[in-house]
């Protein structure tokens, strides 16, 4: 019978592990926490649901690009009654979404929307079959992402007579868990955990005394490797630097940051997807919504600050299932790099009293005592708690940045199996360690790939030839 | 032309008579009094916000090289000479009535062609390279109202295209085209046209504007019904500051200078530069209620004997003539004609 939705609605003919028991909850109306690893088909868990179920479906989700490329995922799919209820709409677009909001089966929206009044107002009247919270573990103090406004989204409806709740997680330690269930008021939820292990992606790691030689390794690496690939480096400026340096050794290859053009970051997304480029010289901005199965290839300039960020960037590759590899490249001194980007934005106690010394508190980024973040992140607490709070808040979340980042630091160092200390990270344990595992089990970089080249129109062909292609009829 | 070479040409332009920041403001589309009303006196109306993201950084990093390299001079108090002169005319800008909407144009464009060109090779399933909610949703519309069902509007909106293109030289074909994607073609981003081209991506960016200018430029003149009505709203054709309008409004309705000050509660050397400014954008504007013929004639003639549009000396020569008055006349007299 599921099957049959399936296919009729999405075209596959089977369920990939997991999504089935999730979903059969789901109809049933329970509560559940699903920890199901990127790329494995999270989204499907409420979006076939919600073709099944007689009403609506809220999905809530943090980050706004998720939300953008999970409504784009189902338009694609011919979906039309999707809705994006975030900060994008203006006065009168949000009036007239609030105003119509019954004609849609998927509606999409913020932790931040749920609290303004008129949202929740026209949310609680509106009948729904299922609310999704979706990157769940962002409401845990625990989780590495931790959003305060996360908190009050089991306020937004009532204990009573709501729908079932799906919270779908990228992390299943026993803290993150518990926070999530009692945060949400979970009733009895039914849990799926499944292992975030990517077996098929070999972790690899390399170490070198300077930061010439470590690179000088990435760029004959890139050089030699057959099949897509991308490397992730830290700032805007690198990304440029070494983009250039990729081309001249003639590596099909463009940078892409989050200082682009909109345009033009889709523009190297497609050539990226379409083959036509073979690299990507990229910041963490490039990921979401590359639909790409064919990726075989991640490398780490500079180690991230957290072990899920790692595995969300390595979990990229190889989602059809083929071998890929993960390289983690090191140099000495990355560490106060990365120590030192991740906390920047963190006020100090400094910044915490001359924030309540001011009559116009702004005054402190306007005397360069503050960045706009630091501003930010102290506007936001310092409304809500006391400053000896604040600064021991502060205090808590440096440390927890400092803890991330020497979970990393284990990863570069250790001598020991790489897969088993990622997956520890998570809570979790490796059932069983594939073969080729990782750089200390003896994994080695032998890769067959199967080409997926496509040569891209010469970009100095005529532009009646251009046009041609673009209209062949 | 190069960014650099354009800022040349532009000090040249200001005669020495403004700063050297004079061309960022106009190149930004600055809408101060100050700023638009230099646009008039030095005729400056093609490249008025012709690039609205312009860094400052980037602006004095040209202007740090131009001095490096002998071909300007700054003075200490922001004024400047220039040693080199530009004979080359820049090419064709019109900054004044299209003041950065013709990305929008692009955006509606590249999106129509990224549709129907999935839609010829029979593949509607793909992700709209544009994200602009406003453009999607007026590009759903334009293909709505064209028929787009009937499966041959692709084939129109590229005759269309072939007959704009084949009235720009080849490169500037070639740079549109290089831009927009479709079923099996991608376009290329500023970088990569950037390093294609051997020029900087700003000169790289400075030149679409140019390409887009032309193109809408033929598109008002040419027969072509799709890509017209993918202009809607692009051209402008309206007083810039939102309070000039006001004062047009007032001002249309029949009340004097005074009453309209008096109304508004502003000074009325505010009311005159709004004025000014109406002026400069309506051409159907009339100086009669404010000056006789023989005076904007008197003014004009000085103009060219003098070499100059600076008000001082003007107004040492014509004394019985009030400062607004000749604004009005240098405003007016100094409109393009296209
Ligand atoms: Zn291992």
């Amino acid at each position: 019978m599921l099957t049959e939705a399936l296919q009729r609605y999405f075209g596959y003919t089977t369920f990939r592990p997991g999504q089935q028991a999730v979903i059969e909850a789901v109809l049933r109306g329970e509560d559940v926490v699903a920890v199901l690893p990127t790329g494995t088909g999270k989204s499907l868990c409420y979006q076939l649901p919600t073709k099944l179920l007689p009403h609506a479906t809220l999905i809530v989700s943090p980050l706004l690009s998720l939300m953008q490329d999970q409504v784009e995922q189902l338009k694609k799919m011919g979906e039309r009654r999707v809705i994006a209820l975030n900060s994008f709409l203006n006065r009168a677009q949000k009036q007239h979404v609030l105003a119509t909001l019954s004609q849609y089966e998927f509606i999409f929206t913020s932790p931040e929307m749920l609290q303004q009044p008129d949202v929740r107002a026209v949310l609680q009247t509106l009948p729904l079959s299922l609310i999704v919270v979706d990157e769940a573990h962002c409401l845990s103090q625990w989780g590495f992402d931790f959003r305060p406004d996360y908190l009050q989204i089991a306020d937004v409806f009532q204990q009573h007579g709501r729908p079932g709740i799906l919270a779908l997680s990228a992390t299943a330690t026993q803290q993150v868990l518990a926070d999530i269930k009692h945060y949400l008021r979970l009733n009895e939820p039914f849990e799926l955990i499944q292992s975030v292990d990517r077996p098929n992606i070999r972790l690899m790691r390399e170490r070198f005394t300077t930061q010439e030689e470590k690179l000088q390794w990435a760029f004959s690496y890139i050089e030699a490797a057959k099949g897509a690939g991308i490397l992730y480096t830290q700032s805007r400026k690198k990304c440029e630097h070494y983009a250039q340096q990729l081309l001249a050794r003639h590596v099909r290859v463009a940078y892409y940051h989050a200082g682009m053009d909109m345009y033009d970051r889709q523009l190297i997304q497609q050539q990226f997807i379409a083959g036509e480029l073979d690299w990507i010289v990229a910041t963490n901005a490039f990921g979401m919504g590359v639909h790409k199965d064919n990726i075989r290839h991640v490398l780490h300039d500079v180690f991230p600050a957290t072990v899920a960020n790692y595995m969300q960037e390595i979990g990229r590759a190889g989602r059809d299932g083929e071998p890929a590899i993960a390289v983690l490249l090191y140099a000495q001194g990355d560490e106060q790099l990365v120590t030192y980007v991740a906390t920047e934005d963190i006020p100090n106690d400094v910044q915490v009293d001359l924030y309540t010394q001011q009559v116009d508190p702004y005054d402190i980024v306007r005397h360069g005592a503050a960045s706009d973040t630091q501003f930010r992140v102290l506007h936001y607490w310092l409304q809500q708690k006391n400053a000896q709070q604040v600064k021991h808040l502060l205090g808590e979340l440096r440390l927890e940045k400092r803890k991330q980042i020497e979970a990393m630091q284990q990863i570069v160092s250790t001598a020991a199996c790489l897969r088993q200390l990622v997956v520890n990270a998570f809570g979790q344990v490796v059932e069983e360690k594939p073969t080729e595992c990782c750089i200390n089990c003896g994994a080695t970089y032998e890769l067959h790939v199967v080409m997926d080249k496509k040569a891209p129109l010469a970009m100095d062909v005529n532009w009646q030839m251009r046009l041609h292609a673009l209209f062949p009829l | 032309m190069k960014f650099k070479q354009l800022l040349l040409y532009l000090l040249q332009s200001f005669r020495e008579e403004r700063t050297v920041s004079a061309p960022y403001h106009l190149l930004k589309g600055k809408r101060s009094g100050q700023t638009i009303q230099d646009v008039g006196l030095f005729s400056l109306y093609a490249y008025f916000g012709i690039l609205p993201k312009l860094a400052r950084t980037r602006f004095d990093e040209a202007i740090d090289e131009l001095v490096q390299e002998g071909r300007l001079t700054v003075y200490e108090d922001g004024y400047y000479m220039v040693h080199q002169t530009i004979n080359e005319a820049p090419p064709y800008y019109d900054g004044w009535h299209y003041r950065g909407h013709e990305h929008v144009f692009f955006a509606r464009l590249s999106l129509a062609v990224q549709t129907l060109s999935q839609q010829q090779a029979g593949d509607l399933r793909f992700v709209p390279l544009q994200k602009d909610e406003a453009v999607q949703q007026y590009v759903r519309d334009f293909l709505r109202w064209a028929h787009y069902e009937t499966g041959t509007i692709g084939r129109v909106l590229k005759e269309e295209l072939m007959l704009v293109c084949s009235e720009l030289s080849e490169q500037q074909a070639q740079r549109l085209l290089l831009r927009l994607s479709g079923a099996h073609v991608t376009g290329y981003s500023w970088a990569q046209l950037a390093l294609f081209y051997d020029e900087t991506q700003l000169d790289t960016q400075l030149s679409f504007v140019s390409v887009l200018h032309t193109v809408l430029a033929h598109i008002e003149r040419l027969n072509v019904p799709l890509l017209q009505a993918l202009t809607q709203h692009i051209k402008v054709d309206t007083v810039v500051t939102h309070s000039a309008l006001q004062t047009a409004q007032l001002y249309n309705e029949g009340h004097t200078l005074e009453q309209i000050a008096q109304l508004r509660r502003l000074k009325i050397s505010t009311i005159e530069d709004h004025i000014v400014e109406m002026a400069m954008s309506d051409a159907t504007f009339s100086l009669a209620p404010f000056v006789n013929e023989q005076d904007v004639a008197n003014v004009q003639m000085l103009v060219e004997q003098l070499q100059t549009r600076k008000l001082k000396p003007l107004k040492e020569h014509l004394p019985h003539m009030s400062y607004f008055q000749l604004r009005l006349i240098l405003a007016k007299g100094g409109r393009s004609s296209c």
